[in-house]
């Protein structure tokens, strides 16, 4: 753990988000509708890095959009021919304010299913290229049960800078990765109060506190080993009763990764895109030849929870849920996956 | 407004007499005074049974087959759902016999801030217009006002609204959680879905939104009953009743002040026609 | 609702977006659904009778004019057209008895949202055209396409850009 540490307060903390977005292209929670989502902005005062903890939509689409081109093709009577996408160029440093310690985790747990198997070399620049500044909350949201996982919220390493507002009134700006401290060496231009073990104690009875505020807490190794069990738990049933199989929470979720290659053509040039799609969806296992293994929706649910709190946890050793709750804010009828797993667990 | 031991009493007589087979209402969420739509198969979950002035959703969508299966069902219906469900039973996706309706004369939900919802304030049928059991005390039919943001945008330039509908459609993530929590839009195969429109429109671009919605919002055109629910649902908070009521009040100025849902086996305004029908805008 | 059409010297500028341009001789590409029993046979007629048209439709044949479902004005705008013009039979005359007087009502709602939303109400059109009207065919078709040449191209939620 890197103790680099810059003590500073909200104008210095302005001065230094102001820096970025000049110097650097700038994502930062944006409101729109009355939600907020990660977007490219130019002035601070388009953005709100201290943004509430119920957003739109994770930072996931920044690294895995909702939709990408795959590749160009056009088809003549030589043949069909295929050509790279003009999308993205993908140089450049980004940065991105306020990413939430679920969100900035969420991509750790992305990056072990992109550097699996088949490596994304886009969604691997993309990662490369982005320092990420995250904000740690002052409270848990009412449906956050991030500290309840298999992972260090504290301590957590999958943001480079992390802001934290202490409770003495000042503004501590902890560089977390070399990347971060390089970065924060290099871009905060007032660097007199550099910190020491004292402000070390701050940010740790910040966390205190803020670990104190969560309604939602549960013994996650009982509920991950209770639930390897119960695959054919009837219990599924029940607790999605009411879902309506949209397919918002996987969409909105900073981990789920499944998305669905389609063709779109227009005369005799098309684009091949990858786009989000969703286990809780009804066509997701449809196959050719019509079979279904999951045309109820408890079967699909069921996917859902043993995917995110079972399989990718024996697989890669990460739990694929990181307590965020966006899914139970977005879900149409806060169907909330800790509600889920503790109720088929029966703990 | 709160008829949630009215409710409770129904249910449990109709589980005992063995009327029903599931039965759909709300239930008070844990973490604050929000509700969620509640299927009980078991006569032990009825105390936890509520109706108040936040039991928001449109419960017909549980008629649905993947959430009823077709079997007997007690519903509990505010004025906009049963209007819904009018619909859904004159275009036979529910039989008559199948279905216990509790309708509630609804003196309006709240929004997410704690006010009157806008639909409520502008809703035309408040008192169920099908049930078996009514709770409540009728009002009656209100007068039809075109909808506020209807009216302001139509004062826009062309231009401007065309911005404003393209932030919309770009803010979608084509989650089709409006058409799936829309009880009119039942087609077990759906134009829209992304499985079956691959070669023209399946990817989540803004412009796959943009034809989707546009499409969604014209299949419903007629039908739809303002209750709202897709707008609910909506994790972007798009503001969905603009298509919906656009549509409304250009079908209820030309064609016969039609509403949907307001009679028994009143079809959709596109499933009948009228001889003086508007014409001047053909060629 | 109604938008005014802007012209500049020499230039045609776009009703929905006044940055784009084209120049003056530029031409539209517009979409004809039209139904088989009388529009496409009127349409038929007019080239039998040798009456010239703009060559900017491109036709396609549907059974009815109520078989048009508001998605292919959409597909039609949203990929290369500039406007669509939807044609059938007269009212009373339908093949199918009554298929045009349904078509009617979807069209009056179709035409007003897309309106709504952002195209010129001009850039979609209607009309009645019997197997024997050969002549109003073209005078239709000229109607149109001087109609959408003013408007200018199309660029709003197009495909390629949006
Ligand atoms: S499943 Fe829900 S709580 Fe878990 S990471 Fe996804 S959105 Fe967050
Ligand atoms: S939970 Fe479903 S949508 Fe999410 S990653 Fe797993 S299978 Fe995919
Ligand atoms: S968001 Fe809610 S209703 Fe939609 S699929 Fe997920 S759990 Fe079901
Ligand atoms: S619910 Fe909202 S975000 Fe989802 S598809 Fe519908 S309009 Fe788009
Ligand atoms: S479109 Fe929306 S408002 Fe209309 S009936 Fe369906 S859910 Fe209700």
């Amino acid at each position: 753990m890197n103790v680099f540490i810059v003590e500073t307060d909200k104008t210095g903390l302005q001065k230094f988000y102001k820096e970025i977005i000049g110097k650097f292209e700038t994502y930062a929670p944006v409101e729109k509708f009355g939600k907020y989502d990660y977007k490219k902005v130019s002035k601070l005062d388009e953005c709100d890095p201290d943004s509430p903890i119920e957003m739109t939509m994770s930072v996931k689409p920044l690294f895995f959009p909702k939709t990408a081109k795959v590749m160009k093709f056009r088809e003549d009577n030589t043949g069909t021919t295929v050509s790279e996408t003009d999308e993205d160029p993908l140089t450049g440093q980004r940065v991105i304010l306020g990413v939430k310690h679920c969100d900035a985790r969420g991509l750790q747990v992305l990056d072990q299913v992109y550097k699996w198997d088949y490596i994304d070399t886009d969604y691997q620049k993309r990662r490369e290229n982005t320092l990420i500044i995250s904000t740690r909350c002052d409270k848990a949201g009412t449906q956050c049960f991030c500290t309840s996982l298999d992972y260090d919220v504290e301590n957590s390493d999958a943001h480079d800078i992390r802001i934290v507002n202490g409770l003495d009134g000042k503004i501590y700006i902890q560089a977390v990765t070399q990347k971060g401290e390089g970065f924060v060496k290099e871009n905060l231009s007032q660097q007199s109060a550099v910190g020491s073990q004292q402000s070390l104690e701050e940010i740790k009875k910040h966390y205190q506190l803020f670990e104190a505020s969560f309604r939602l807490k549960m013994n996650y190794s009982e509920v991950n080993a209770k639930l390897q069990k119960l695959f054919d738990s009837l219990e599924f049933e029940t607790v999605s009763s009411n879902c309506i199989s949209c397919n918002t929470c996987a969409f909105i979720c900073p981990t789920c990764h499944c998305f669905k290659i389609t063709d779109e053509k227009i005369k005799d040039t098309g684009v091949r895109y990858k786009s989000y799609d969703s286990c809780n969806n009804g066509y997701f296992t449809l196959m050719a030849g019509g079979h279904n293994p999951r045309p109820v929706k408890y079967r699909r649910w069921r996917q859902r929870a043993l995917h995110k709190f079972v399989y990718y946890k024996e697989r890669f050793g990460m739990n694929l849920c990181v307590g965020c709750g966006h899914c139970a804010i977005s879900c149409p009828v806060n169907i909330s996956i800790f509600d889920v797993v503790n109720q088929v667990a029966k703990i | 407004m709160d008829y949630s031991k009215q409710i409770q009493e129904i249910a449990s007589k109709l589980f005992a007499e063995n009327k029903i087979d599931y039965f759909v209402g709300y239930k008070q969420n844990s973490f604050d005074d929000s509700q969620v739509p509640f299927l009980i198969t078991d006569p032990a979950e009825i105390p936890k049974l509520v109706f108040t002035d936040r039991s928001v959703f449109n419960l017909a969508n549980y008629l649905k087959p993947d959430h009823t299966k077709r079997k007997r069902v007690g519903l509990v219906v505010k004025g906009c759902d049963s209007r819904a469900l009018n619909l859904m039973l004159t275009e036979s996706q529910v039989k008559r016999e199948n279905v216990y309706i509790i309708g509630i004369c609804c003196e309006g939900v709240l929004n997410e801030k704690g006010e009157k919802a806008q639909n409520c304030v502008e809703c035309v049928m408040p008192d169920p217009v099908v049930y078996d059991e009514m709770i409540g005390t009728p009002t009656g039919k209100r007068e039809y006002k075109v909808n506020v943001d209807i009216r302001e945008l139509a004062t826009k330039a062309l231009e401007e609204r065309a911005d404003y509908f393209e932030s919309i459609f770009e803010n979608c993530i084509r989650c089709n959680a409006c058409r799936h929590s829309c009880p009119l839009c039942y087609c077990a195969k759906c134009c829209l879905d992304q499985e079956t429109s691959t070669l023209y429109h399946g990817a989540n671009t803004s412009s796959g939104a943009m034809h989707a919605l546009m499409t969604w919002s014209l299949h419903l055109a007629g039908r739809c009953v303002d209750c709202r629910n897709c707008e609910k649902a909506c994790p972007s908070h798009l503001p969905l009743h603009l298509l919906h009521k656009q549509n409304e009040s250009v079908i209820y100025e030309n064609f016969q002040q039609h509403l949907a849902g307001m009679e028994k086996d009143d079809r959709g305004a596109f499933y009948k026609y009228s001889l003086s029908d508007p014409d001047d805008f053909i060629l | 609702m109604e938008t005014e059409v802007k012209e500049a010297q020499g230039k045609i500028i776009s009703a929905e977006n006044p940055d784009i341009t084209a120049p003056a001789d530029w031409q539209p590409v517009i979409m004809g659904i039209l139904c088989n029993w009388c529009s496409y046979a009127g349409s038929d007629l007019t080239g039998t009778s040798r009456i010239q048209y703009p060559p900017n439709i491109r036709i396609i044949r549907v059974p009815c004019s109520s078989r048009v479902d508001p998605w292919f004005i959409i597909k039609s705008l949203q990929t290369t057209a500039d406007g669509v013009l939807i044609s059938g039979c007269h009212p009373g005359d339908c093949h199918y008895i009554s298929g045009n007087y349904y078509a009617r009502r979807r069209f009056l709602v179709t035409k007003k949202l897309l309106n709504f939303v952002g195209y010129h109400e001009n850039r979609i059109q209607f009309s009645w055209v019997s197997a024997a009207e050969g002549p109003k065919f073209a005078k239709v078709v000229a109607k149109v396409t001087e109609d959408i040449k003013k408007l200018g191209p199309l660029h709003r939620y197009k495909k390629e850009n949006f």
